[in-house]
């Protein structure tokens, strides 16, 4: 850990920042079809439980990050390897959401130019954030936020003057509930939501421990709503068929806007505020995969450790998989069966049984 | 070789000796003496005045006035110094003690002092003080005599305001302090004193509100002064570029201004002044980024207006950083976002133009760039040549010879004058550098390269820091109430606390309510008025 403390509003933030990135991206819980705003709402509530599940780990040990207290929970070897795969997961997940940004970028605004390339000059300003420790990734939010809800205000303004919102492609909701069910534990919860399981490596910064728990609800519900609007606003504009074929439907909603004959093809605008997200959500598990190696392998100096990591992190992301489809592919059904779930859901409740009992037993 | 090796080792053999000839450490009893060790010390300078005065009573006694030509207020020597003691002489003396009858009843100057060690004699020599020497003593006088030629206080010629005081700061730094002193008239206004620069021996003043400043802050301060150990202190830039806390990056961490009220206004929100003798650049620490927009005649006129005008500056300062890579990544890589007409405009203009966006902008920037420093170093009669020559043969000669496209021009020129919209020098020329960073990154990767650029632009700001406070403060980390005084400028009656991020010791400023109101009746209550009130509806 390093010498560091962050204010409640600025992991406020930071949380909001980090689940919206990639997630205002992709077609989220598409499976569900129009209700998939729906399923959103519901991931997010279920979401609240398991950051309840991460808070009361914190109470624990509310000095330590993840990869130190697995080790006094499960036992040194044991807790070692634990943590150790838990900055592999850090490090993977990093890796997607920059294969994700660098994938869109190139199909939409810079088609000759080489995915290597796009990722690199991300993965540059990245290793640059990271060397400089939590307190500046937590400012930096604090300052791109805000151009980040300009741009969403202009967004949704440009969308509702262009006259192309029509309300009949939601009808009829709650079609099929089963299948909203389906899509939140399978898909929705893992990503985005779950993914705040890395924020268990940023809890010990935080200077007033109190105040978490309100905190992140208002952080989880504000991300919750913003998604659900978002997804309103493309099965409205768009549609569910439109959608399903769309690899960025966002993108493609915003496509769609004119507006008196000048304001038009405003998406490289908005792939900017998206890239902000994208580089944050890399950013944030960058850092933790950084820290975590620092503490795991006591080393003095984390930042020593950006540069490397962050070159592994580059080369994962291109040849995490062979195309763009088997990215989505792994992303959707791989992925989340086999390691989201083990390590956003099943691990911290079973950390979290081990702490309780142990605890009782002192008390 | 030979040669070179002889003076090597002869120079540092002479110093020596030098040394040790002249080494003692305090002044000795006889004149004759004292007087030797001064002309020698000096190398016999003629600008350094020595006047002996002989008792006409007792001619063994006599005593010297010594003091530097052109440095010294030649009035005050005259008539309270020689005349006086002229007279003196004359009279027989009852008491022995010869320095107590001229510090009591002869020399009529503001303030004297005895010393022994001839560092602080000769420092006060060299300061324009006058020094007395007598004949059995072993101290001497030092009368202040401080004065010579001075420039006035005028207006300052960099940092021109419509409001407000018309007073600059000189190089003399006793009148630059009185005039901060002038504003506020509070004895907690504390001034520190220091002399650094070995061979210059400049006087340098640390400036403070007690009670309101940081301790911690003035701690600082002193203990990074304390640091220092030039050669040579020519302007208060030597300082600053000692003290800043990074020292390699491109923006200053540390504001200087040669406005009196700039000073105050900033000691009042808890800032520390230093003032360094011969410049009127006085440095004023900590900054933070947003200062630099900020212009105290901001605080003189209405709040929306200076608001706005604030808005408008840091809209330019945006304008001369990505300008012209906005220009080149619109062109270069997203036409689809120009609209159609305006698009065949460009792409008609650029037809005929043999390079692409990115060359074309580089020519245009650095001509310009050479033509502002050729202008900015000229006497005046030749910079109107200057404007001619930029404005004719280049601008438009550049466009009729089709180098560079018409869309090019304005994008340059525009950036130009953004540039010289910014009211700061130093934040502007960081910006001026920094464009061309972001032409290149926009050539190479368009608006994705620009916004990488910003992303690492910010993350370098919010992690400077300037003697402890974070330099993107009251935005990041998020001081709500701080943001009344940023890009925004609140109304003054609503600054009714400090600067937090400066931690005042006393962070209420001015009273509550101190917003103007009508007069009740005047309001819309209602009010039981009976017949004969005089109200006018």
């Amino acid at each position: 850990m390093e010498q560091a403390k962050i204010s409640t509003s600025q992991l406020f933030i930071l949380m909001i920042l980090f689940q919206l990135s990639n997630s205002l991206l992709i077609p989220l819980a598409m499976k569900a079809g129009r209700d998939s705003w729906l399923a959103i709402l519901i991931a997010a509530a279920v979401s609240i439980f398991l950051f309840f599940i991460y808070r009361a780990l914190y109470l624990y040990y509310p000095t330590l990050l993840l990869t130190d207290y697995t080790e006094k929970l499960i036992g040194k070897f044991l807790g070692r390897i634990l943590a150790f795969l838990y900055i592999l997961f850090f490090l993977y997940s990093a890796a997607r959401v920059l294969r994700e940004f660098g994938v869109m970028l190139l199909s939409f605004a810079f088609p000759e130019t080489p995915l290597f390339v796009a990722c690199a000059m991300m993965m540059l300003v990245v290793i640059y954030t990271v060397f400089k420790g939590i307190e500046v990734v937590a400012r930096t939010g604090e300052l791109l936020f805000v151009i980040m809800v300009m741009l969403a205000f202009f967004l949704f303004l440009l969308i509702a003057i262009s006259g192309l919102i029509d309300i009949s492609n939601l009808k009829p909701a709650f079609e099929d509930s089963p299948k909203i069910l389906d899509t939140v534990f399978t898909e929705t919860l893992y990503v985005p939501f779950g993914e705040i399981i890395v924020f268990t490596m940023i809890f010990p910064y935080l200077n007033q421990s109190k105040k978490l728990g309100k905190t992140g609800i208002a952080a989880i519900s504000i991300t919750g709503a913003s998604l659900a609007f978002t997804t309103i606003l493309n099965i409205s504009v768009l549609g569910v068929p439109l959608i399903e074929r769309s690899l960025f439907p966002l993108l493609t909603t915003i496509q769609s806007i004119q507006v008196g004959g000048f304001l038009q093809r405003l998406d490289v605008i908005f792939i900017l505020a998206l890239v902000i997200g994208g580089f944050f959500k890399v950013t944030v598990y960058t850092y933790c995969a950084v820290i975590g190696t620092a503490s795991l392998f006591d080393i003095k100096e984390p930042s020593k450790l950006a540069y490397p990591m962050g070159m592994t992190v580059l080369f994962l992301s291109l040849i995490i998989a062979s195309n763009y489809s088997e990215h989505i592919e792994e992303g959707l059904k791989i992925f989340p069966l086999y390691a989201q779930l083990p390590f956003q859901i099943i691990l911290p409740v079973f950390l979290l049984i081990i702490a309780f009992l142990k605890n009782r037993k002192k008390g | 070789m030979s040669y070179r090796k002889f003076i090597k080792r002869k120079k540092p053999k002479e110093q020596s000796e030098d040394l040790e000839k002249v080494e003692p450490k305090s002044i000795g009893t006889s004149i004759k003496e004292n007087l030797n060790i001064i002309k020698q010390k000096t190398g016999n300078s003629p600008d350094i005045i020595i006047r002996m005065l002989t008792f006409s009573h007792d001619p063994r006694v006599s005593t010297a006035i010594v003091h530097v030509d052109g440095l010294v207020d030649n009035p005050t020597i005259n008539e309270f110094l020689v005349q006086s003691m002229e007279d003196s002489v004359q009279e027989k003396l009852e008491e022995k003690d010869i320095f107590k009858v001229f510090s009591e009843k002869v020399i009529a100057v503001s303030s004297l002092e005895t010393r022994k060690d001839w560092d602080s004699l000769f420092q006060a020599l060299l300061s324009g003080d006058t020094i007395i020497l007598a004949d059995g003593k072993k101290e001497a006088l030092i009368a202040s005599t401080r004065g010579g030629e001075r420039r006035l206080v005028e207006q300052s010629d960099s940092e021109i305001t419509l409001r407000g005081s018309k007073e600059g700061f000189t190089e003399s730094i006793n009148t630059n302090t009185a005039l901060v002193r002038r504003i506020i008239k509070n004895p907690n206004l504390w001034v520190e004193t220091m002399n650094l620069g070995k061979q210059t021996n400049t006087d340098l003043s640390i400036m403070y509100i007690n009670g309101i400043v940081d301790t911690d802050i003035v701690k600082e301060v002193r203990q990074r002064l304390g640091r220092v150990d030039l050669d040579a202190i020519l302007d208060s830039g030597y300082i600053e570029q000692v003290i800043e806390d990074e020292s390699s990056g491109l923006f200053p961490t540390v504001t200087h201004t040669e406005r009196p009220d700039a000073v105050a206004g900033n000691l009042l929100e808890g800032r520390v002044a230093i003032f360094v003798s011969g410049t009127p650049h006085v440095l004023i620490v900590p900054a933070v980024m947003i200062q630099f927009f900020q212009t105290p005649e901001d605080y003189y006129v209405r709040f929306p207006i200076s608001t706005l005008i604030r808005m408008l500056r840091v809209f330019m300062f945006l304008i001369s950083l990505i300008g012209p890579a906005f220009y080149v990544a619109a062109t270069t890589f997203h036409q689809e976002m120009i609209p159609t007409d305006l698009l065949v405009i460009i792409a008609s203009q650029t037809e005929s133009v043999p390079f692409p966006a990115i060359v074309e902008a580089l020519i245009m920037e650095v001509t310009f760039e050479i033509l502002r420093e050729a202008g900015l170093r000229m006497p005046n009669k030749i910079s109107a040549t200057i404007s001619i020559v930029g404005a004719l043969v280049i601008g438009q000669g550049v466009i009729q010879a089709g180098i560079v496209s018409p869309a090019m021009v304005i994008v340059v020129a525009t950036t130009a004058i953004a540039s010289l919209a910014t009211p700061n020098y130093d934040i502007a020329i960081s910006a001026r550098l920094l464009r061309f960073a972001f032409m290149l990154s926009a050539a190479i990767a368009g608006f994705y390269g620009i916004i990488l650029g910003l992303i690492m632009l910010i993350v370098h700001l919010v992690s400077l820091r300037s003697f402890g406070v974070p330099y993107m403060s009251p935005f990041a980390p998020l001081v709500p109430k701080g943001l009344k005084d940023t890009i925004m400028r609140g109304p003054i009656w609503s600054f009714n606390e400090r600067p937090k991020s400066l931690h005042p010791q006393n962070p209420v400023r001015q009273g509550k309510h101190q917003k103007p109101l009508p007069p009740l009746k005047r309001r819309m209550v209602r009010t039981n008025t009976k017949e004969g009130d005089k109200n006018e509806s």
